[in-house]
Parts: structure tokens; C-alpha cells; sequence
């Protein structure tokens, strides 16, 4: 039996990440639910997918096609922005990600960054904004399409390196600062251009993680930042932050931004708690234990450890690993719709 | 223990269970104040002190192994102690590090020239599809100073890589790290291409890196976890003394 839906996907989403009620609690992939046999399907493999607009709306509605998620999101990595600004670049084949190879950072000082004027008709990037565009204009009303456009924090280690980039972060405070500053305008760039395009949301990936950094850093550098996001960038915005971050949970929720999509490493009632209903969540399947390498029924157990906490959208923590099975990925909304009918 | 370095017994009390207050404090028995200075330089983070204070020791007539186990090694425990605990973070990690390395620069010289028998001999690699090697490097750091020859095979390390460096080189253990839950099933593919290879029975296989879990090691069928650089070192000792 399946529960009668009154919303569309595209309402479903916008709904829940205002706060609002829904018919059932939607689906959703803030990063990326691409795999290697949806990429078969559709005849759009990585790393095509990733650099031309037609392949690329092709794999991404295929998460609300096939899978049937609440929401089409076709920035698969976090890579595209990085290539455009001229990162040493790894783009893998099909069924490994594409990656900056970081241990070759292109920028030292926070005078060297430089914007290009074209940087918004880099290919990388017009891949990205021609794809939003293609899945708005067939699928504007029905579903909800999330652009994606990275964090300044995230940038800094592609260009400038992780480990130099939290060297910085201890040996210059101030100039890690004016660096964040800078590039900051990359967000907001990129992500302006999603939303000309007919971005409903964007997520905001800022890797600020418990497995690197405390929560004090989070509230010392990018609590400000990302709080200023909300006026700059005028639509929903979901945070995405892997690992633990109930530490900074509190600082996330201040920041007004719509949501915080969050790691299995975190309790999703301990979370929910924190937050307090200030911000939604969205979460927090784990992937490489649950989604990767067990089975349906250890997803049901955690879509229903996480409806049961109240999380407002049911996701993977993050861009899940290419060769996940489908059926462990058609078990999340079919367990929605079961934990719903049971609560109705 | 017996501190004579006010700052580094401050330290000291982040050190809370009780079998490591025993086994650490164990490392500062000797009240010796330049090598007390020396640790606590290092878990601060001070580069240029701490190689400063190691010139001096070694020219004051202490020998390379005292200065790193009594220096080093042991500023290191802290750090680890304090690390595991969400005390410091990596950022804090890095300084250490920095730190160590700019004792080890003098320090490593005579250890090689010495010719002392290895702990052991250790392949570590970052799997295919990550390029993440801060913690991979922080092992191979803690593995090095604990006697260990440690052929680092960097980052995106193909299967077979992993598989020709083990053969190359006599390795009794294989690490390794990946930061992206994306690419951790390439551990098990790793482990997968050792045993195609027939040389499962004969190495050990350790994994770590943010994500990764003890079960999810178990599951991918490795050896031994390690949760940070520290648990690395104990792992790699545990298989060392269990095939002695």
C-alpha cells in the first residue's frame, strides 16, 4: 500500500527545509546519489557526466526517476569550481571520483588568488549551470533541483593544500581570514549563477569537520561567513559538513541557514535536540558500512532511526560510493513511505 | 614520573586513564629538564625550539635514542592522548608534527648511520580515488620514530601497488588510510588484490582514516584498526611481537 501524497516532490522539499508540514518526509541527495549502474543506465559515465550539461542532467534525474528521491541534484563532486580557478585536476574514470590533487596546491598567500573574469564560462562550471537549467525547464514544478556550490573553507584545500591550508590556520590567523574572504566571492558567484539558472536550494559544502578541526574553529572562522551566505545567496541553503559535528551544531543552527545535512557519526536525536528546530536536518545513512556493503534491511533500520528522531529529510550522509547497490537505495524511500503509513 | 618542567606536568594532566598516566608518565622518570623542555616544545607546537634544544642535546653528549624517546616520543604521547580526546585537533597535530620533524632532522642521521636492526618493515598508502594524506603521514611519522622502515606509496595507490611494494621490499604489514567514505571500499579491494596475489598469510593489514571504523575494517577484512597515529604504533608493535 502506498500513503496518498498530496505535494509534489518540489513542494515536499521546500517544505520541510522551512520547518513546514509535510505529506510524508521527502527524500533527498544534497551531494550525490550518481552510481556506476545508474551511469549504465543512461549511458552517462564519469567523468563525462561531470563536464557536459546534457550527460549530466541525464545521470542526475535519474535519482528522481529511478530511485525515486524528492530532489535532482547534478553537482555530483566538489571539484567543479576548483578545475575553473585552475586546480591540478584528477577526473578518474567511471567508478572512481574525480578529484583535486591537493598535494599540489596552486595558491601560497591570499594575494594570489585571482578570479578570472570568465570564470563563471569556465566548461566545468557551465556543465553544472547548463544542466540546471535542462532539469528546470523539464521538471521546474515537480521537483525540487539542488545546485551545489562549494564553501570557502573546502576551496582553501583545494587551492591552497589541507595541510598548509591549517598550518595557516594556527600560524596566521588573520591571513587565513582575508583567504576565506576571497574566496567566499567563489561561493557566491557560482552559486548566484545556479540560482539564475533555477536552482530551488543549494547546498553548501564546507568541510569544517570534527576529524580535523574543533568546534571553536568553526564558531571563530566560518560562523560569520556562512551566517552572511543566507542574505547572499536567496534561497534555501543546506550546509554539508561530514564527520562528527554535534560540537558545532549550535553554531550551524545560528547561522539561518535552512538546513544541515550531517554524518551517521552523529546521533540524530542528539542532533535534533541541539538544533532545537532552529534549522532542518538532513540525513544521515550511513555509507560505507550501511548503504555500501550490507543490505535493504539495515537501511530501513536507519531511514526509521532517523524518522524517529523527527530529522526533517531522510538522505546518505554524503555522495555515496559509486558502486552501491540500487536496491539498498530504493530501500530509503520505501521505507519512508512504510514508517509513514505507520505513523499516519 | 618526575616533572621538573612546570608547563609540560600541566600537560601531563590531560593524561587521565590510569594505565596510560602509568605507562607515559613512565616516559618522564628521569627528570631530565632538556628533554622535558624538548617534549613540551614539541606538544606546543615550537619548531625552531624544539630543534634548537635537540642541536643541544646532542651536542651536550645525550645520545639520538634518548633525545627521541625521551624528547620526542614522549611529547608525542601526549599530543596522541590529547587528540584521541577532542582536546586538539588536527590543526594543533600539524604543529606538533612540524615540530617533531624539525627534531628528527637531526636525529635521523644517526639513527641510519648506527645500524640498528628495524621494529620492522611497513608499506603505507593512501587507497585508490583519495588523495587525503595528513594521517597517513602522521602514522609514518610515529611509525619511523618507533623504529619502523616505512615505504610510503603516497596517495591514490592502486591495489597492484600496494601488492609489488609489499613483494619489493619483505613488508610484514601493509596500512592503509582514506579520508572520503567514497573510496574506503578500495580497502577490501586492496586486501582482495594481496590475497589474489598469495600473500595474505604472510602480512598483517592495518586501516584507518576518519571515516573508518574498526568494524568496518573487520568487515573489509583487515587485521587491526588504528583510530590515530598513536594506535598505529601500538597495532603495528602488537603484530610484530605476536609473529616473534
Amino acid at each position: 500500500m502506498t500513503i496518498a501524497e498530496t505535494m509534489t516532490s518540489r513542494e515536499r522539499v521546500l517544505a520541510a527545509l522551512a520547518g513546514k508540514p509535510v505529506d510524508r518526509t521527502p527524500v533527498a541527495n544534497p551531494t550525490n546519489v550518481a552510481t556506476v549502474d545508474l551511469m549504465d543506465m543512461v549511458s552517462a559515465p564519469f567523468p563525462d557526466a561531470c563536464r557536459d550539461p546534457v550527460m549530466n542532467a541525464r545521470l542526475a534525474e535519474t535519482g528522481h526517476t529511478e530511485l525515486g528521491f524528492d530532489v535532482i541534484s547534478p553537482y555530483f563532486s566538489i571539484i567543479q569550481e576548483s578545475s575553473a580557478l585552475g586546480c591540478d585536476m584528477q577526473w578518474e574514470q567511471k567508478d572512481n571520483w574525480p578529484t583535486v590533487r591537493m598535494t599540489n596546491p596552486i595558491w601560497k598567500e591570499p594575494e594570489d588568488i585571482h578570479i578570472p573574469d570568465d570564470f563563471l564560462e569556465h566548461p566545468d562550471n557551465q556543465a553544472i549551470i547548463g544542466s540546471i537549467r535542462i532539469l528546470k525547464e523539464k521538471w521546474g514544478d515537480e521537483v525540487a533541483i539542488v545546485g551545489k556550490t562549494m564553501g570557502p573553507w573546502t576551496l582553501a584545500y583545494h587551492l591552497f593544500g589541507v595541510e598548509p591550508f591549517l598550518l595557516m590556520t594556527i600560524d596566521d590567523p588573520k591571513k587565513t581570514m582575508d583567504v576565506l574572504h576571497r574566496l567566499e566571492e567563489v561561493s557566491v558567484l557560482f552559486g548566484r549563477a545556479q540560482i539564475d539558472a533555477g536552482a530551488d536550494v543549494l547546498t553548501f559544502p564546507d568541510h569544517a569537520t570534527g576529524d580535523l578541526v574543533s568546534g571553536e574553529y568553526y564558531h571563530r572562522f566560518l560562523q560569520d561567513i556562512h551566517t552572511e551566505m543566507v542574505e547572499k545567496l536567496p534561497v534555501p541553503i543546506i550546509l554539508h559538513i561530514c564527520g562528527k559535528t554535534l560540537d558545532r551544531m549550535d553554531y550551524i543552527a545560528q547561522t539561518g541557514m535552512a538546513a544541515f545535512h550531517f554524518d551517521s557519526m552523529n546521533d540524530p536525536a542528539e542532533a535534533m535536540e541541539i538544533v532545537d528546530g532552529r534549522i532542518s536536518l538532513v540525513g544521515n545513512i550511513n555509507n560505507p558500512v550501511t548503504l555500501y556493503s550490507k543490505g535493504p534491511e539495515a537501511v530501513r533500520e536507519e531511514v526509521y532511526k532517523a524518522l524517529d528522531a523527527g530529522v526533517q529529510l531522510i538522505a546518505p550522509e554524503c555522495a555515496i560510493p559509486l558502486r552501491t547497490k540500487l536496491e539498498n537505495l530504493l530501500e530509503i524511500p520505501a521505507a519512508i513511505n512504510d514508517w509513514t503509513e505507520a505513523h499516519a | 614520573m618526575n616533572f621538573v618542567h612546570d608547563g609540560l606536568a600541566a600537560e601531563f594532566e590531560y593524561v587521565t586513564r590510569e594505565g596510560e598516566r602509568q605507562h607515559i608518565g613512565e616516559l618522564f622518570d628521569s627528570g631530565d629538564a632538556l628533554m622535558q623542555e624538548t617534549a613540551y616544545n614539541l606538544i606546543t607546537g615550537n619548531h625552531n625550539e624544539v630543534s634548537r634544544l635537540v642541536e643541544q642535546a646532542l651536542a651536550e653528549g645525550y645520545t639520538a635514542n634518548d633525545v627521541l624517546d625521551d624528547g620526542l616520543i614522549a611529547g608525542m604521547a601526549i599530543v596522541g592522548v590529547k587528540f584521541r580526546d577532542n582536546i586538539i585537533f588536527v590543526p594543533e597535530v600539524l604543529i606538533a608534527a612540524r615540530a617533531m620533524k624539525a627534531g628528527m632532522v637531526h636525529i635521523e642521521p644517526i639513527l641510519s648511520a648506527s645500524g640498528v636492526e628495524p621494529a620492522g618493515t611497513i608499506i603505507m598508502g593512501t587507497v585508490k580515488g583519495d588523495l587525503h594524506d595528513i594521517g597517513k603521514n602522521l602514522c609514518i611519522m610515529m611509525l619511523r620514530g618507533s623504529g619502523f622502515v616505512v615505504h610510503d606509496l603516497g596517495v591514490d595507490t592502486k591495489p597492484d601497488e600496494f601488492v609489488d611494494a609489499v613483494m619489493e621490499h619483505d613488508a610484514q604489514i601493509v596500512g592503509m588510510s582514506a579520508l572520503l567514505t567514497t573510496t574506503m571500499p578500495n580497502m577490501g579491494v586492496t586486501i582482495e588484490a594481496l590475497e589474489e596475489a598469495g600473500l595474505r598469510e604472510e602480512i598483517k593489514v592495518m586501516l584507518g582514516g576518519a571515516p573508518v571504523t574498526a568494524s568496518f575494517a573487520e568487515d573489509m577484512g583487515a587485521d587491526g584498526y588504528g583510530d590515530n597515529a598513536i594506535e598505529a604504533v601500538d597495532r603495528a608493535k602488537e603484530f610484530v611481537e605476536a609473529d616473534n
